[in-house]
């Protein structure tokens, strides 16, 4: 049988929503008088259990799971290591530092533009949008635990 | 009719206010920026720039939002006719015959086209929204829990039907987002839910950061750098107005995508997006001249054109009138009114006639506003499409970044953020639309309270939803769209594959 995109979208739907049932079993479902808190969760869990076991049911209208084109992958997952080490040290190193270093990273080495022209254009937009959103429109951007600006 | 007339005189003392006017004019450039830049939609460009609103009052914030909403659609049509690259999704039908007048030298004609029709239809949907939204609102007042909770049922039924992907998946996605409203503390009993001792989850999940990530990082790590080219033509101004043929060739396709958009615009679902592709189905149909399609038919601009303009001012109809967000932009703009503390629904013309009426004159000056920014200033909106991408995303990371931050101060919103954006990239390739989640996370904390409360008050008994006639037709119609899906399940005969055949045949 040839594994289609369907099976593991709906295999995973029915996993998670497995595993969030297990993790709700402290939430009172209540009555239909008095619903309590986990009334319309675990309704809504067992929609998706539902909808997940129809997705692989009627997985064969889809196209096999190794036809999908994956070949942005490593593009994005980049992208992603580069936001997340921006996001981790957002406050600590502060807005202009790690907004500054992000672009820098993002530009230079994941897009191997010119490295005068992707420091110059980091620190630039950063001092920008440190300048539009700070001080124009007295919106605080994080000053950094550290360098402290 | 006087008293709409009234109250739409308060509306525009409020509209043409120097302040309002900038807020308007502003929310229009930053809206007609967002259609053109590709990455960055009108939902991550109002949800981004949310923040920026909090200083503001809730008649100058949602006049900016809104202007963003209704400026990006103008925009959107100018990356399609100069590259073939819908800014954002309802432009994608624009691409096809835009693009083939930008090629025979007509891209002038074509931007000029987009822009009157836009114009036209964006008057005309709110004049309609004038007519329409104030007598709704008052039947809306009639509205218990039972109705609410039924109403809030059609809506994702309806935007399930309405959905360009499966049935059974927009419903997925619904319930996807109608759980994680779920999270945080329970309004009624007090029980904390799925917040795993994170006390910034005590709260619940913004609206912000989840469609943030899902629709602004989602895409861009959707959109490698190098598959996006810099290729404009760039039109020449002395050719911007279109000859008379042209003219002649788009005053019905107008007139009808204003009319067919704004009907479609008050269906929840993705309505701009729905009605341009309808419009030009219908152009082709009614054309005497069908082969002319794909080739640059005038009418293949100016219907799409108006109909999406038309369909995202008709979208604020249930928005304004019955609290009901049709789509995730107008539920974003339904938590930036909640921001302010304006709760919109049918209790908003009368508590709050300054915003409602004032939003909707400035509705009028903003399409004026749009027309007067698109034509002059193309040569300026074409030099930002020359901007590489490999530096723009970047930018637009950051800013999306500063936009979910800024809304609680909360780091943990920023990664929520990442999350979701990965989850966008996951859900694009396996064929998930994303916005059925956004609306379901938005809706779920109305839509638990009304149904909880529909029980309570009825002391369990679920015939509740039945016996109340607004409630049981409400009900009924959703019986109605879920067997015709069954029917177009059964028969595998479905009126969005034949749509979706439309498109593909053009490209």
């Amino acid at each position: 049988m040839t594994l289609r995109r369907d099976h593991v979208a709906g295999g995973v739907v029915v996993v998670a929503s497995a595993l969030i049932l297990a993790v709700s079993g402290d939430l009172p479902f209540g009555t239909l008088a008095s619903p309590g808190a986990g009334m319309l969760p675990k309704l809504l869990i067992g929609l998706m259990i539902g909808f997940g076991v129809v997705l692989v049911a009627r997985a064969g209208d889809s196209p096999p799971f190794a036809q999908l084109a994956w070949t942005d992958f490593p593009h994005a997952l980049r992208v992603v290591v580069v936001a997340a080490a921006g996001i981790a040290l957002y406050t600590t190193l502060g807005f202009l530092v790690t907004m500054s270093a992000m672009l820098f990273t993002l530009i230079f080495m994941v897009e191997r533009r010119p490295i005068l022209y992707a420091a110059v254009f980091s620190i630039g937009v950063t001092g920008f949008a440190y300048l539009l959103f700070d001080t124009l429109l007295k919106s605080p951007l994080p000053r950094g635990d550290i360098v402290g600006f | 009719m006087e008293a709409t007339l009234d109250s739409l005189a308060l509306g525009f003392s409020v509209a043409f206010r120097p302040d309002v006017l900038l807020y308007a004019f502003l929310g229009c450039l930053v809206g007609t920026l967002v259609g053109i830049l590709p990455g960055i939609g009108p939902l991550a460009g109002i949800s981004i720039l949310l923040p920026v609103t909090f200083g503001l009052d809730a008649t100058k914030a949602i006049v900016m939002l809104a202007g963003i909403y209704y400026g990006s659609q103008y925009g959107g049509s100018t990356t399609s006719i100069l590259m073939r690259i819908p800014g954002e999704a309802s432009s994608v039908m624009t691409c096809i015959d835009g693009y083939a007048m930008a090629q025979k030298g007509r891209a002038g004609a074509a931007l000029c086209i987009a822009a009157v029709g836009s114009f036209i239809a964006g008057t005309f949907g709110v004049v309609m929204l004038t007519v329409v939204a104030p007598p709704l609102a008052n039947f809306a007042l009639r509205f218990g829990p039972p109705e609410y909770t039924a109403l809030l049922v059609l809506g994702l039924v309806f935007l399930a039907y309405m959905s360009s992907t499966s049935l059974i998946r927009t419903l997925l996605m619904a319930a996807v987002g109608l759980l994680l409203g779920c999270i945080g503390i329970d309004v009624i009993s007090g029980h904390f839910r799925y917040s795993f001792d994170i006390k910034e989850l005590g709260d619940g999940i913004g609206i912000v950061p989840v469609a943030v990530g899902l629709f602004g990082l989602g895409e861009i790590l959707s959109t490698p750098s190098a598959t996006v080219t810099g290729k404009v033509v760039s039109p020449r101004l002395r050719e911007l107005l279109p000859n008379r043929t042209e003219w002649r060739q788009s005053a019905m396709p107008i007139a009808r995508g204003s009319v067919l958009g704004f009907f479609v615009g008050i269906v929840p679902g993705s309505a701009h997006i729905i009605a341009s592709f309808l419009s030009y189905a219908l152009e082709k149909r009614v054309s005497r001249t069908p082969e002319e399609f794909g080739k640059g038919a005038v009418a293949g601009v100016a219907g799409p054109e108006s109909a999406n303009n038309s369909a995202s001012t008709g979208a604020f109809v249930p928005m304004l009138a019955l609290g009901l967000p049709t789509g995730p932009v107008t539920a974003v703009l339904m938590a930036a009114l909640l921001i302010h503390g304006v709760p919109p629904g049918p209790q908003l013309v009368s508590e709050h006639p300054d915003v409602f009426w004032g939003f909707i004159a400035s509705m009028y000056v903003g399409n004026l506003m749009l027309l007067a920014l698109n034509l002059p200033l193309v040569g300026l909106f074409v030099s930002v499409l020359k901007i590489p991408y490999a530096y723009l995303y970047p930018l637009i990371i950051m800013f999306c970044i500063i936009g979910v931050y800024e809304v609680n101060h909360s780091v943990v919103d920023v990664w929520i953020m990442l999350i979701m954006g990965v989850a966008g990239y996951g859900l694009r390739k396996f064929d998930f639309d994303p916005a059925p989640l956004v609306l379901g996370l938005v809706i779920a904390p109305t839509f638990e309270l009304s149904l909880r409360q529909s029980l309570i008050m009825s002391d369990g008994n679920w015939q509740i939803f039945f016996l109340r006639p607004i409630a049981a037709t409400l009900l009924a119609l959703c019986g109605v769209l879920l067997a015709l899906s069954a029917v177009s399940f059964l028969t595998r005969k479905d009126w969005r594959g034949k749509l979706a055949e439309v498109e593909a045949g053009e490209k």
